[in-house]
């Protein structure tokens, strides 16, 4: 009983935040049933679409890649008082860049699939630079600036697909790319592509960088206490810069996945709003690598199958993005939950730990 | 080519770009001057966006409803502060970090409004037309030639917009309400030793603020426009945030910023008609009020003014 306990009370990050997911989803729940919406029914067909054949597993799995992926953006960031609001942008710029190095040029796969992504990745990064300056350097708060540099990024894809690059179809988009930059699909017939491993690839590297090299040790450091890490004569300025970078490259690179993997080109309405999922994917991870993938297939599961909850039913596809600001809401709250938690696994007479302190 | 340089200006630099600066500009003012009350408690909230999203909605769901824009107003007001209520109890009361607390409320409103619209009209991303706020046409301006053009046939709202400022000043400097406000920003621990409750105060001034920002974003659904669009707000919420920063969280400073930043949105909007999209594309101008705003906090920003203790929850014994 005691180990249970014990287990319980380390853990209690992961089970609040569990909590603060079930908490959000009765919210829902009600709410849907409030406005005459049978909540047993979208639920069934929310299942159906997430995971009801194949074709929809594997439609689920496509939207895993870039949440995860710009998931970890977003950790990689926070993890370093960096709140980077901007991926989306940065994704959008990612996926034009590596579109336009994807038909432009003529290369081996090897070397063209590397460099189409990384041309996203450099998109993503550079344009991350501009708040990390504004921030680190004129003091400005990077959830305002991360925020309005979405509105040019959206405009500047807009200008080169409908006015500068050749046109091609109804909905402004560049040219396809080339098979060479394209990533294989795995499962034929369906949306289930490469990506996967870059996904995990990506998530690798942020676990060893965060967890395994100094660098990571010291921007974890920042995250932690600005002042203290300055003390300890960390360049606070210095790594957070390097987090801002980091974050827009990996958002960068989840479009160019994306542009790789799904689309083979980039159009106006290229994302469906990943930047902002990855927000609430980020944190319902707990900013970890690892848990960013698990929570990534939640709410891509939750993505496909509400777009397939809302041909069926009379609920609107834009459930999505209320789950989002519901589950934030109880995230930023969770000090709520966690404080009945621990009265709750606690029991009436605290028990006490070595290194832990009773109230 | 023949556009000349000085015919653009011509075209662009006129009483009716002062006329739409200032319609512009109502909701900017008031959704600065309610962030500002709030900064000036010690709060943060990065959520304007969000509550000024939802009053915009609640105005043009009431005004369809009942008919009358008053009653939508009304309700505007009362969802911005339910949310304002949420917001405060999260940041004041569970001291969560302020700046996601806000960051939670914006992606909140952006769900629940586009939800609702769905749920409520479902078609499209607008809701039908409403009847808009009366506009005020005063006949003894009609004689005076420049004012008439900037301040006659605008909305109803530029009043207490104009006004706000001079109230909060007054306020602010000159009450001793407005004396406790500015200590539980600057010295929560002092003021409660007066035996003012700093928690009650920041209470009061974040849902201040809400209703504000509910004005604010009512303005653009049932007076500037005439129908809800998801996402209207675009952006105004943030730069109202910047416009408190720019202008120092004082009452002068923060009115002067919003004017500006409006003048901003008119002056991008004339010049999208004025000069031809093949020599500079809209895209550029469309991108104006979001870079620019940026780039004068950049140049501009001053860490004298505001109020010490922004965004630090306030703890009753000190740790």
């Amino acid at each position: 009983m005691d180990r249970i306990r014990r287990f319980l009370i380390r853990q209690e990050a992961i089970f609040t935040t569990f909590i603060a997911l079930i908490l959000s989803l009765v919210v829902v729940g009600v709410l849907l049933a409030s406005t005459g919406r049978n909540p047993g029914e979208a639920f069934y067909y929310f299942m159906r679409g997430a995971f009801g054949s194949t074709f929809n597993t594997a439609d689920t799995i496509s939207r895993v890649i870039p949440l995860s992926i710009a998931g970890v953006a977003f950790s990689i960031g926070a993890k370093c008082a960096v709140f980077n609001v901007g991926i989306e942008g940065q994704l959008l710029l990612g996926a034009l860049a590596s579109a336009i190095v994807g038909y432009i040029v003529k290369l081996p796969a090897v070397i063209h699939l590397p460099l189409m992504l990384l041309a996203g990745a450099l998109a993503g990064g550079l344009y991350a630079l501009i708040p990390a300056w504004l921030k680190t350097y004129r003091r400005i708060n990077e959830i305002l600036s991360t925020i309005m540099l979405n509105y040019p990024a959206f405009f500047f894809n807009h200008f080169m697909v409908a006015k500068a690059l050749p046109i091609t179809g109804v909905v402004p988009a560049t040219p396809f790319i080339e098979d060479t930059a394209r990533l294989a699909t795995l499962i034929p017939e369906t949306r289930f592509h490469a990506g996967v491993i870059v996904a995990l690839l990506v998530s690798v590297f942020a676990y060893i960088l965060l967890q395994h090299t100094s660098i990571g040790y010291e921007m974890r450091a920042v995250g932690q206490n600005q002042s203290a890490a300055r003390f300890h004569g960390i360049p606070v300025e210095k790594r957070m810069i390097l987090a801002f970078f980091l974050s827009g490259a990996i958002a960068g690179l989840a479009g160019a996945v994306e542009t790789a993997g799904v689309h083979y080109r980039y159009n106006d309405q290229f994302s469906p709003g990943y930047g902002y999922d990855s927000i609430t994917v980020a944190m319902i991870g707990l900013l970890h690598p690892f848990g960013v993938i698990i929570s990534a297939t939640l709410f891509g599961a939750l993505k496909t199958g509400i777009l397939d909850m809302s041909v069926y039913t009379q609920i609107p596809r834009q459930l999505v993005t209320l789950i989002n600001g519901i589950v934030v809401l109880f995230v930023a709250a969770k000090s709520m939950i966690v404080s009945g938690y621990l009265r709750v696994v606690k029991g009436k007479n605290p028990v006490t730990h070595e290194g832990e302190v009773t109230e | 080519m023949n556009l000349t340089f000085a015919e653009i200006i011509k075209t662009v630099f006129t009483l009716s770009l002062v006329y739409s600066t200032i319609r512009i500009s109502i909701s900017i003012i008031f959704a600065g001057m309610g962030e500002m009350i709030v900064e000036r408690s010690g709060v943060l909230n990065i959520g304007i966006e969000g509550i000024m999203l939802m009053g915009a909605f609640s105005a043009a769901i009431g005004s369809y409803f009942t008919g009358s824009p008053w009653w939508g107003l009304l309700f505007a007001v009362l969802t911005a502060l339910v949310i304002g209520l949420i917001f405060a109890f999260i940041a004041i009361t569970l001291k969560s970090n302020q700046a996601i607390t806000g960051l939670a409320i914006f992606l909140l409103c952006v769900g629940l409004s586009g939800f609702l619209l769905q749920v409520i009209f479902a078609h499209g991303g607008n809701s039908p037309m409403v009847t808009t706020l009366p506009i005020i046409h005063l006949a003894f301006l009609e004689k005076i030639p420049v004012l008439n053009e900037i301040f006659n046939d605008q909305s109803v709202l530029m009043y207490p917009a104009l006004l706000l400022p001079f109230i909060l000043y007054i306020f602010f400097y000159r009450t001793p309400w407005g004396t406790w406000l500015r200590a539980a920003g600057e010295n929560p621990r002092a003021l409660a030793v007066v035996g003012v409750n700093p928690i009650t105060v920041r209470y009061l001034a974040t849902l201040a603020g809400a209703f504000f920002y509910g004005i604010g974003g009512a303005y653009l659904s049932i007076s500037q426009v005439s129908l809800f669009s998801e996402n209207m707000v675009a952006g105004r919420g943030f730069i109202a945030l910047a416009a408190v920063i720019f202008g120092n969280v004082t009452p002068r400073g923060v009115f002067l910023a919003c004017v500006f930043f409006g003048f901003m949105d008119a002056l991008q909007i004339t010049l999208q008609t004025a000069i031809p999209d093949y020599l500079i594309a809209r895209e550029v101008f469309m991108s104006m009020p979001y870079v620019l705003t940026l780039l004068i906090l950049a140049g501009f920003i001053k860490r004298s003014g505001g109020p010490a203790d922004i965004g630090n929850p306030y703890y009753k014994e000190s740790r």
